[in-house]
């Protein structure tokens, strides 16, 4: 059993808090309990003896959310690489996660975890669990955000929202890959909800925003112009790309066309997006169009974290 | 003089108008990714057409463009230039594909062209710099005194007949079928009006995963009639 912190203070408004104020035992099990760990994290572009290095400058955490030290795997003047542990390994009715990064001027960072992240079914008063990211990116910034997927069980409940702000020319590359019900045995997602939100801003002005209710009672869950019965989504997002139109046709050329995965781009935002049934085809199709996208958005070739490996 | 701030019946006939096949914006050569939806295989019937119809109605204009009329049809009467560009610019994000945002801001340019050209556009530069064709329809019955239910009623009404047509010519759906979807859908439409008028703004952002694949199939498919 894994043991959680409970949380010092109430945390600002979210959609959990729908009763009472948290307890701070954390020792209840009722519509008003929650655990809650947040984590923020700040990265800077330094000069270090005539070098321009990434620094992980900034490291404040609250509750079971950890990252380890920071790895220059492309050499000490590129890419930051960071993991992002939470060790519980999974959300539970009544957790809050609260991840933020910022990527300061000229920084480039790369975030992943080093597992799939659980979504349980909820407990027997259907309380909600959230997890809320908000990145930013000042100019001239880099940010690659590649958190390994969310396997969302039957009766899980809950909201996970993605908030990217980027200032003037700054660059994001990311996805969101969620698995419905357990893939192995046949458990299907029949009961619970969940939601997806995604925001894009660049100085303020929305790019880009979407948001995805899975209802597996309404009919869009199977109807073809909504989820179309898919149990695995994906949506891979690229941002400040100088040739888009050249980069959708490598995207269209080197990635077979089949009907589950489409590529676009509108208003400064190239879109991947996947509904299928196969964790492991939507997991390939991100990473190989992450690994042709790369060198066209920083300039440098993708190189795979070796967390993703074990 | 009859004027539309004093007639009914000259609102009214502003709104028909406005929502009629003949007006010249070119809305007849956007299918909204339903031509797509033809050649994936996902709708090949009238009883499919009209599940998709129904389903693209309550997931998208009823989270999206229905409500959004009626924020911009009031930030016009209020003369509100920072929700005008907000909502503005909520609808720019919120279109899924290349197509979808280009059919969107062409529908919206030929409006502004055509109001331009009859001399009723706003006079106090309100206009946003980009506007979405809901920004433009929601001031063209704004100026005509349309009354915003009215004007929802109307702007579904147009995107109906206008997914019919493209049903008509691409399916193909007979003409008598597409009467017969027509009456299946005039409850639904007033039903997504109700339901649009009492979304918060939080609830708002269409939910079509499945429309945005296939709109984004469209731009590569071999053959096609239309341009979305």
């Amino acid at each position: 059993m894994t043991i959680y912190t409970p949380i010092a203070q109430p945390l600002s408004p979210d959609a959990l808090s729908k009763t009472a104020p948290a307890n701070d035992s954390g020792h209840r099990f009722d519509a008003g309990r929650r655990w809650a760990a947040s984590i923020e994290l700040g990265f800077e572009s330094r000069s270090e003896q005539l070098h321009t290095v990434t620094r992980l400058t900034r490291r404040r955490h609250q509750g079971p959310l950890r990252v380890q030290r920071p790895f220059y795997p492309e050499g000490k003047t590129g890419c930051c690489h960071v993991y992002l542990l939470h060790p519980p390994g999974g959300l539970v009715s009544g957790d809050a996660l609260h991840i933020a990064a910022h990527v300061g001027a000229g920084a480039h960072t790369l975030l992943t975890t080093p597992a799939a992240a659980k979504l349980y079914k909820a407990d027997s008063h259907g309380v909600a669990w959230g997890q809320h990211t908000h990145l930013t990116v000042a100019k001239g910034a880099t940010l690659e955000w590649l958190p390994q997927e969310t396997l969302a069980f039957d009766g899980s409940r809950g909201e996970q929202t993605t908030t990217i702000d980027l200032e003037d020319d700054a660059r994001c590359i990311g996805w969101e890959i969620l698995a419905l019900g357990r893939p192995v045995g046949d458990l299907p997602f029949v009961s619970g909800h969940l939601e997806q939100r995604f925001r894009l801003t660049r100085n303020g002005r929305p790019l880009w925003q979407e948001r995805q209710p899975m209802d597996p009672k309404h009919p869009r869950f199977k109807g073809k112009w909504g989820q179309g019965g898919a149990s695995v989504q994906a949506t891979l997002w690229a941002v400040g790309l100088d040739d888009e139109a050249g980069a959708v046709e490598a995207l269209r050329e080197a990635i077979p066309a089949f009907v589950r995965w489409a590529v676009t781009r509108r208003r400064g935002v190239l879109l991947l997006r996947y509904l299928g049934n196969e964790r492991n085809e939507a997991w390939a199709l991100c990473q190989q169009a992450w690994e042709i996208l790369r060198p066209r958005l920083t300039g440098q070739q993708a190189h795979i974290p070796r967390i993703w490996l074990t | 003089m009859l004027t539309e701030s004093t007639s009914a019946d000259l609102s009214l006939l502003g709104l028909m108008q406005l929502v009629s096949p003949a007006l010249p914006i070119g809305a007849f050569a956007w299918s909204q990714g339903l031509e797509s939806a033809f050649e994936l295989g996902w709708v090949t019937n009238e009883a499919e057409l009209g599940e998709w119809l129904e389903g693209v109605l309550e997931d998208g204009l009823t989270r999206c463009e229905l409500p959004l009329l009626i924020r911009l049809q009031t930030a016009w009467a209020n003369s509100d230039a920072n929700a005008l560009a907000e909502w503005n610019d909520w609808l720019h994000a919120t279109r899924e594909t290349a197509e979808l945002s280009d059919e969107d801001t062409r529908l919206g340019l030929a409006l502004v062209r055509l109001l331009t050209s009859l001399e009723l556009m706003p006079k106090d530069g309100l206009m946003p710099r980009d506007p979405g064709y809901v920004t433009v329809f929601a001031w063209a019955a704004h100026q005509r005194h349309v009354q915003v239910r009215q004007t929802l009623l109307g702007f579904a009404w147009a995107w109906m007949e206008n997914q019919l047509a493209v049903a008509c010519k691409a399916l193909p759906l007979g003409h008598t079928a597409a009467q017969r979807l027509t009456e299946q859908l005039r409850p639904s439409l007033v039903k997504a009006v109700d339901a649009a008028q009492v979304l918060e703004d939080d609830a708002l952002g269409p939910v079509l995963p499945g429309l945005a694949l296939a709109s984004a199939h469209h731009e590569t498919q071999y053959s096609r009639l239309f341009r979305s």
